[in-house]
């Protein structure tokens, strides 16, 4: 085993290279390709478009009588785009929604193709063997021959896109904008459809026509979560499409009865669900630590605001004051407290004594820029928002928070720098 | 008699999933039964594995598990990930099958389960499989007993819950000021679609049970306007439709489940040609006649 | 200039809602009076429909509540009734007008009780309210819009609430129709129902409402017609949005802060 992926990686037999060449190949073209199919929201036309690619299969095959990618290709070239007209008259003519239309294209279709490869089956046909590799997809069922037809048909996709990026991106992004600007709409959209058919075409012998509509989605939604800028999502989800394809030569290699396409999707969905979670940014995690870092914070400056208020109260901000003290302003446990405290100290805003903490200097500044933010915002909600004075508080309580440098000008210019707030509390300035 | 035990597991299937895909269709969630139609298979290889046997309460369970899991994965996705709707399911239920796949060619010794079986089924074997009493009565095809089974809850759900089913579809928001739980219909519905379709599953495989779902309510809707003869009218085809695909099957020496999806899909041009109320052809008739009419007030006016 | 009712049927207190935590309705204050017939005024996006859609619970507020009857929705949702958008369901839908407007009904005879035959006369009589008793078995995708929303109508009456709350009930219907709604409503006030509007049309406005909330993310006014519509108030209302609290909104969303920290 250990001996055999050594063999597999050092890439010295000339049959092992061609099926990693053609997988990559397959894959990551697919993938660019799919990228703008995402982004046009045809994830599921291109699922049915991939099933519906089986008859044409088939059919090219009952007439040309061999598997050779240059009379099958065509047939599903055909078939696939078949399925798109289908679904867009379907919903054109009659009360029939997308997504129903689309199932039934998907099931009927494939329903064909299962009916048309088990007849070629049980008639004899001796070239028909392999024909049901298109179903869950085998890479090492490539050969070199095959392979040439293949990179030039990627090649041919991938410069395509290189040439047209602009006016896809345009098109996908805003295609009324597109259309004011002269570009040819239509004729862009069609080019961008043959391209899908295209991908699921030459991508269903890596991967197989059921689970293709992955190849086109995955490796675009996993991108999409790591960047906004399209052309470094594309080439992301080329590379993540590059190593699923590398996985399904892999197996197909060490594993001659597995299927490859489950694997290569399989391997696809793994970098997309881990960059649906834990993905900078834009990832569930991400958001989940952001929204705790905020509570976090809220608390945090709810202390410091406390210490201030207390001082306020004792017209001295460098008395010294307890737990108890705190806790009477702003209730909470108390070995919280004492664990915000610790923090607070060691970020040089309170000072601790033997019978408590102090407000430091820097703690002094922070408590009175939040309460001057909140009181500047209760005097706004008053006199622009004609909320009534008892309503304000809360409101204000969580916009303390987060006014930036920037709005906080902003409110002292509108409100022209008052003195006093709607309970009539002292607004301070420094 | 094979025939007969065939078309009548065929046409269980079939009513089950039409009665079902009425909603799912008029609930614009075709696809989420597509999904869930695929991502059950890694939950029924999983209960194959644990209990080693085929039709058991388990796998019902896991599999209205595993379906009900799919949903709030694709929610979760969506809304927390803030993923588009079709993107959150293509990748979802390919991954979940992806990964039934590689289960049943990794366990192929202990799963009575194959690639083939997966798409299209072993409608074929129905009858051979029948269920013998320890007194050695024979109650005839397993199949047929379980599918009645899932048939009858289906029924009973659909009858007891009627009205807010009813409602929850056609304007959930109104449905809930009336104090009908929202969520609590989705995901009794989605259970529902998740045992039918691992009750199908082996029979027909996953095409099927997606062609069924879908084509003949979709042929239903193009026939009438009323929600209770679309339900019997989608029954009604899904039989002729288990019928007719058999015989062609027959006829051509080929998969029976694949037949009886394309005998869904003819059944569905004759309705989407020549619906009486809804039919494209009719609909042409009708303008042309107006325009016609039209013509000749013009005329008179001038 | 937010005035308090003197016998609210309904009381909201400090409502906010964020959609994609973007503020939407902020700090919202007030009461509507029992009997009257209020219309909520603002230009679009402004909140409107949001706020009937919190009121109704189909929509979580971030802070706030409101009261209906001076107890929470659940208590007194038989005594409540919501018309939503017309455009928020399909038409194609597979229903007769009777099927719709029985609907209405759904809750007083029990969710999984047969339909009586009571039910089904008031389900009629509420249709011929509405002046549509001749097209109870008509389809409904054949309906006109008018139609459409007298359906929408004759639903909520099936529902013998005591107060109504209808998401642009004037919104693409023709004179006939939108003349024969406002003398249905008049009729409910005058019989002591209470009637909510959305409306977009100030002229009209003036015409139909005693009551009147000027909505603009946040609510300008809230009173009787004639004191509400000064020019200055709807100059408020419809001069621009506070390019502040548009900016807050803005920071909160790009930033996904919660907009209230109790949550």
């Amino acid at each position: 085993m250990y001996e055999q992926i050594i063999d597999f990686l050092s890439l010295s037999d000339p049959n092992v290279r061609t099926v990693v060449l053609g997988s990559i190949l397959l894959t990551s073209s697919s993938a660019i390709i799919g990228a703008f199919t995402f982004l046009r929201k045809k994830a599921l036309v291109g699922d049915a478009v991939a099933h519906s690619v089986l008859p044409g299969i088939c059919l090219a095959f009952m007439i040309g009588g061999a598997k050779d990618p240059l009379i099958l290709i065509p047939g599903a070239f055909l078939a696939g785009w078949l399925s798109m007209i289908l679904i867009d008259k379907i919903t054109l003519h009659s009360r029939i929604k997308e997504d129903t239309a689309i199932g039934m294209v998907l099931s009927v279709t494939f329903g064909l193709g299962i009916l048309m490869l088990t007849f070629i089956q049980h008639s004899g046909n001796a070239n028909q063997s392999g024909l049901d590799h298109f179903l869950f997809g085998k890479a090492a069922a490539m050969l070199g021959s095959d392979v040439i037809i293949f990179s030039a048909i990627a090649l041919l996709m991938v410069l395509t896109v290189s040439f047209l990026f602009k006016e896809f991106a345009l098109v996908c992004f805003d295609r009324e904008y597109a259309s004011s600007m002269g570009l040819p709409v239509k004729r862009l959209d069609f080019l961008m459809t043959s391209l899908t058919v295209l991908a699921v075409v030459i991508g269903i012998q890596a991967v197989g026509v059921v689970l293709m509509a992955a190849m086109l989605i995955t490796p675009a939604a996993a991108a999409r979560f790591w960047t906004d800028n399209l052309k470094l999502m594309i080439i992301m989800a080329a590379v993540i499409g590059a190593v699923s394809g590398f996985t399904g030569a892999l197996v197909s290699y060490l594993y001659p009865s597995m299927p490859t396409g489950p694997w290569i999707v399989v391997v696809a969905s793994v970098f997309a669900f881990i960059s649906f979670f834990f993905a900078p940014k834009k990832g569930i995690l991400q958001y989940m630590i952001k929204q705790r870092r905020i509570r976090l914070m809220i608390n945090e400056e709810n202390i410091i605001k406390a210490g201030y208020h207390i001082g306020e109260d004792r017209k001295d901000f460098t008395s010294s004051m307890t737990a108890t003290d705190l806790i009477r302003r702003r209730p909470m446990p108390e070995s919280k407290l004492k664990g915000h405290l610790a923090k607070l100290t060691r970020q040089g805003y309170f000072r601790k004594h033997s019978q408590g903490w102090e407000l430091t200097n820097a703690g002094y500044k922070k408590g009175s820029r939040l309460v001057r933010i909140h009181r500047l915002w209760e005097l706004y909600l008053t006199e622009y928002l004609n909320i009534a004075s008892d309503h304000v508080h809360e409101d204000a309580e969580t916009i303390e928070h987060f006014i930036t440098p920037e709005l906080e000008k902003q409110l002292e210019q509108t409100l022209n720098y008052p003195s006093e707030d709607p309970h009539q509390s002292k607004i301070p300035y420094e | 008699m094979n025939a007969f035990w065939i078309i009548t597991t065929g046409s269980l299937v079939a009513i089950t999933c039409s009665l079902l895909g009425c909603y799912l269709i008029l609930r614009k969630m075709a696809m989420i039964g597509d999904a869930i139609s695929h991502a059950v298979l890694p939950g029924i290889v999983i209960a194959f594995l644990y209990t080693g046997q085929r039709d058991s309460m388990v796998m019902l369970f896991a599999a209205a598990l595993t379906g009900v899991f799919t949903t709030l994965l694709i929610e979760l996705i969506h809304k927390k990930g803030k993923l588009q709707t079709d993107a959150s399911i293509g990748v979802t239920f390919t991954l979940l099958f992806a990964i039934g796949i590689i289960m049943i060619s990794v366990f192929a010794g202990q799963v009575d389960l194959d690639q083939d079986c997966v798409l299209y089924g072993e409608i074929a074997y129905v009858p051979f499989d029948v269920w013998l009493l320890d007194s050695g009565i024979n109650l005839g095809p397993r199949a047929i007993w379980v599918l009645g089974g899932v048939l009858l809850i289906i029924i009973a759900f659909i009858s007891l819950g009627y009205k807010p089913l009813y409602a929850t579809t056609f304007d959930p928001g109104f449905a809930f000021t009336i104090g009908i739980s929202i969520p609590l219909w989705h995901y009794l519905l989605m259970s529902l679609v998740s045992i039918t379709t691992v009750a199908s599953f082996e029979i027909v495989g996953a095409i099927l049970v997606i062609a069924f779902l879908v084509v003949p309510p979709a042929t239903a809707y193009l026939l009438t306007d009323d929600f209770k003869k679309m339900l019997m009218i989608s029954s009604g085809i899904g039989i002729l439709t288990a019928g007719s695909g058999y015989y062609l099957a027959v006829a051509l020496n080929g998969s029976i489940a694949g037949a009886m999806a394309v005998m869904a899909g003819i059944f569905f041009t004759l309705a989407f040609f020549f619906s009486p109320s809804h039919g494209l052809l009719f609909k042409k008739l009708r303008k042309k006649r107006a325009l016609l009419q039209g013509h000749e007030e013009g005329a008179t006016t001038i | 200039m937010i005035k308090e009712a003197k016998n609210p049927v309904l009381e909201i207190h400090d409502l906010t809602v964020t959609y994609h935590k973007k503020p939407v309705l902020w700090d919202i204050d007030l009461t509507i009076p029992a009997g009257s017939l209020t219309g909520i005024i603002g230009p679009n996006g402004a909140g409107k429909s949001t706020l009937i859609k919190t009121i109704m619970g189909l929509i979580k507020p971030s802070s706030g509540y409101s009261k209906i009857f001076d107890k929470p929705l659940d208590e007194v949702r038989k005594r409540v009734s919501y018309v939503p958008q017309r455009g928020s369901v399909d038409w194609d839908f597979p229903a007769s007008v009777f099927d719709v407007v029985l609907m209405g009904r759904y809750s007083d005879a029990g969710m999984f009780k047969r339909i009586r035959k009571a039910d089904r006369e008031l389900a009629m009589d509420a249709l011929q309210k509405v002046g549509m008793e001749k097209f109870s078995k008509r389809q409904i995708s054949e309906l006109s819009g008018g139609q459409q929303q007298r359906v929408f109508l004759a639903r909520a009456l099936a529902q013998h609430a005591d107060l109504y709350f209808m998401d642009e009930p004037f919104a693409g219907v023709d004179a006939a129709t939108e003349n024969a709604i406002i003398d249905l409503l008049h009729e409910m006030t005058g019989k002591g129902k209470t009637v909510v509007v959305v409306h977009h049309d100030l002229q009209s406005a003036i015409k139909y409402f005693e009551w009147i909330l000027l909505l603009n993310t946040r609510l300008v006014a809230s009173g009787p017609v004639t004191e509400v519509f000064t020019s200055e108030l709807l100059q408020k209302t419809y001069g621009g949005k506070l390019t502040l609290l548009t900016e807050i909104g803005n920071l909160l969303q790009r930033e996904g802060l919660p907009a209230r920290e109790t949550k």
